[in-house]
Parts: C-alpha cells; sequence; structure tokens
C-alpha cells in the first residue's frame, strides 16, 4: 500500500500538467474538484485513454519501486468538444480522426508530470496510451493499486483523471 | 513572415492528432507546403525521393518518440549523410526532461520543442532556426 503522502505528492504533477496542456491546446482552463477514492472498475466516461508508468522512488536515502496509471476519461459530449477545439474542426461523433486525441493529451500530460516527478525523486518509464472507447467500458487496474478519481470541470464538460499508485 | 510561404516542410509523428495539429499551425503561421509522415521510417524514403527529385524538403518537424524509427534516429541518419548534414531539423517531444535536450544537441538538432505548445511558440522557434 502506497503511503498516503507520496501519493498526494505524486498526484501533483500530473493536475498541473493537465492544466496546462488543456490552457495551450485545448484552449481551456480545468477546474479540478475534490479527489475520492474509485472502488469500481467501470469508467464514468465513454472514452478512456490509458497510460501506464513504472520506476523507482529515490527518497531519504531509501529505493523503492512504484507502479502507476494514468487514465483520462470523457463523456462523449465533452470529448467531441475537446477534439473540435484541438483539431479546429467540428467532430459529432466518434470515428478514426479523433481517435488518437485522448491518447495524445494522456502522453502530453505524462512527459510532462515527467520533469516535476524526477525532481522529487521519482525515475520514471513510461508506456504507449492505448484509448478504450463505449458506454460503461471497464479499466484494468494493475493489482495492488490504489485508484483514486479527480473530476474535473471545464467549459467543454465534465472530465475524470484517475490515478493509480502502489509501491512496492 | 520572414521566409517563403511555400517552403517544403515534411511534419513526422506516429499520431494523426498532433500531425494534425502541427499541420493547423503551420498553416496559420502562413506555411502552405506541408507533407506528413507518421514514422520515421516512413519519412525517410520520402526525405531521399524528394532530394533525388531536385526539390529536397527545407525543413523537418519530427516527433520524438515514434515505433518504428523514433525521431532521434532520423535526425542522425539525415545528420550522417552529406545530403542533409545541414537540413533544418525541429525535434518535438512530450517529455520535458533535460537530457532529452542533450542527446538532441549532440545528435545535430537545430532546436527542440516541448508539449504542450502555441503557433506562437512553434513560430518563434522557427524563427531561431531560421535567423540563427
Amino acid at each position: 500500500m502506497a503511503s498516503a503522502t507520496n501519493f498526494i505528492e505524486f498526484s501533483r504533477p500530473f493536475i498541473n500538467a493537465a492544466k496546462n496542456v488543456f490552457e495551450t491546446m485545448v484552449f481551456t482552463k480545468l477546474e479540478p474538484q475534490k479527489p475520492g477514492l474509485k472502488k469500481s472498475q467501470v469508467s464514468n466516461g465513454d472514452v478512456s485513454s490509458v497510460l501506464g508508468l513504472s520506476g523507482e522512488l529515490t527518497k531519504g536515502g531509501d529505493t523503492i519501486e512504484y507502479r502507476a496509471m494514468l487514465v483520462l476519461s470523457w463523456p462523449y459530449e465533452t470529448y467531441f468538444k475537446v477534439a473540435s477545439a484541438m483539431l479546429m474542426e467540428t467532430y459529432e461523433e466518434y470515428n478514426d480522426d479523433i481517435a488518437d486525441v485522448g491518447g495524445e493529451i494522456c502522453n502530453m500530460i505524462m512527459g510532462n508530470a515527467k520533469r516535476d516527478l524526477a525532481v522529487m525523486g521519482y525515475s520514471s518509464n513510461m508506456a504507449i496510451p492505448s484509448i478504450i472507447e463505449g458506454p460503461k467500458h471497464t479499466i484494468k487496474y494493475p493489482v495492488g493499486t490504489t485508484v483514486v478519481e479527480i473530476p474535473i470541470n471545464s467549459a467543454h464538460g465534465k472530465m475524470f483523471m484517475e490515478l493509480c499508485y502502489a509501491e512496492f | 513572415m520572414g521566409l517563403k510561404a511555400d517552403m517544403k516542410i515534411l511534419v513526422v509523428d506516429d499520431m494523426a492528432t498532433m500531425r494534425k495539429i502541427i499541420k493547423n499551425m503551420l498553416g496559420q503561421i502562413g506555411f502552405t507546403n506541408i507533407t506528413q509522415a507518421d514514422d520515421g521510417s516512413t519519412a525517410w524514403p520520402l526525405i531521399e525521393k524528394a532530394n533525388k527529385e531536385g526539390v529536397p524538403y527545407e525543413f523537418i518537424l519530427s516527433d520524438w518518440n515514434m515505433p518504428k524509427m523514433s525521431g532521434l534516429d532520423l535526425l542522425k541518419k539525415m545528420r550522417a549523410s552529406d545530403e542533409f548534414k545541414k537540413t533544418p531539423f525541429l525535434m518535438i517531444t512530450a517529455e520535458a526532461e533535460q537530457g532529452n535536450v542533450v542527446i538532441a544537441v549532440k545528435a545535430g538538432v537545430s532546436n527542440f520543442i516541448v508539449k504542450p505548445f502555441s503557433a506562437q511558440v512553434l513560430k518563434e522557434k522557427i524563427d531561431k532556426i531560421f535567423n540563427s
């Protein structure tokens, strides 16, 4: 079980990176709401982008391994508006043209967060993002991880950031 | 715009979303002659072909992380050849770690841009490459 302090500290770079990515590439501000523990594997969105991360945390002379995952989930309406803003075209249905929008957003957030995580003592290896699409889809979280969900409001609608994290 | 609008540009990224964003931004800056490739491995034959035909690419914008041939490998391949030693090459990456910058500079990159970025930042990077 991860220490609560490390989890809170670990999640901060992702929230800051998400704000930066959305302001720069989607032209909207994010308003993160109160985080909560997520027990269900069912997504609260219709499109989810999933990206794994693993590495070591060096703190106070000790080194521990960690495993984490970043999930961004959007209801269809929000996803279409985000894709439309990013690509400067109007999209009203899910298709191949916008299938990797979520993955690219996840990629940018993770890439930016990595820099701050490195300063905090985390070495990290990024995986390649994958997309899950469909109402009430399930997300397979790594065994033994705690999942925190952060609802986020924006001018394009609601979305959800999920972070799971475990130390070994 | 000081640079010619029809400068031949190649955008290399495995993500269609990012290629479209960069193409849109280049369009906003004023560029009109833009070709896309989805990997370093598909970009290289395009670069060679254009050169053989006497109309070489004048500017390459490439993502770093791509599945078959990375942007770094594409850059090294270009810098190892006499024809493309000096072709302006802007590396795009999602990873903002300092180590990456050093690696790219050693490999001969012209400039470096970290995602996310605005059209204005892209324009400034291009201006630096062509005005230095």
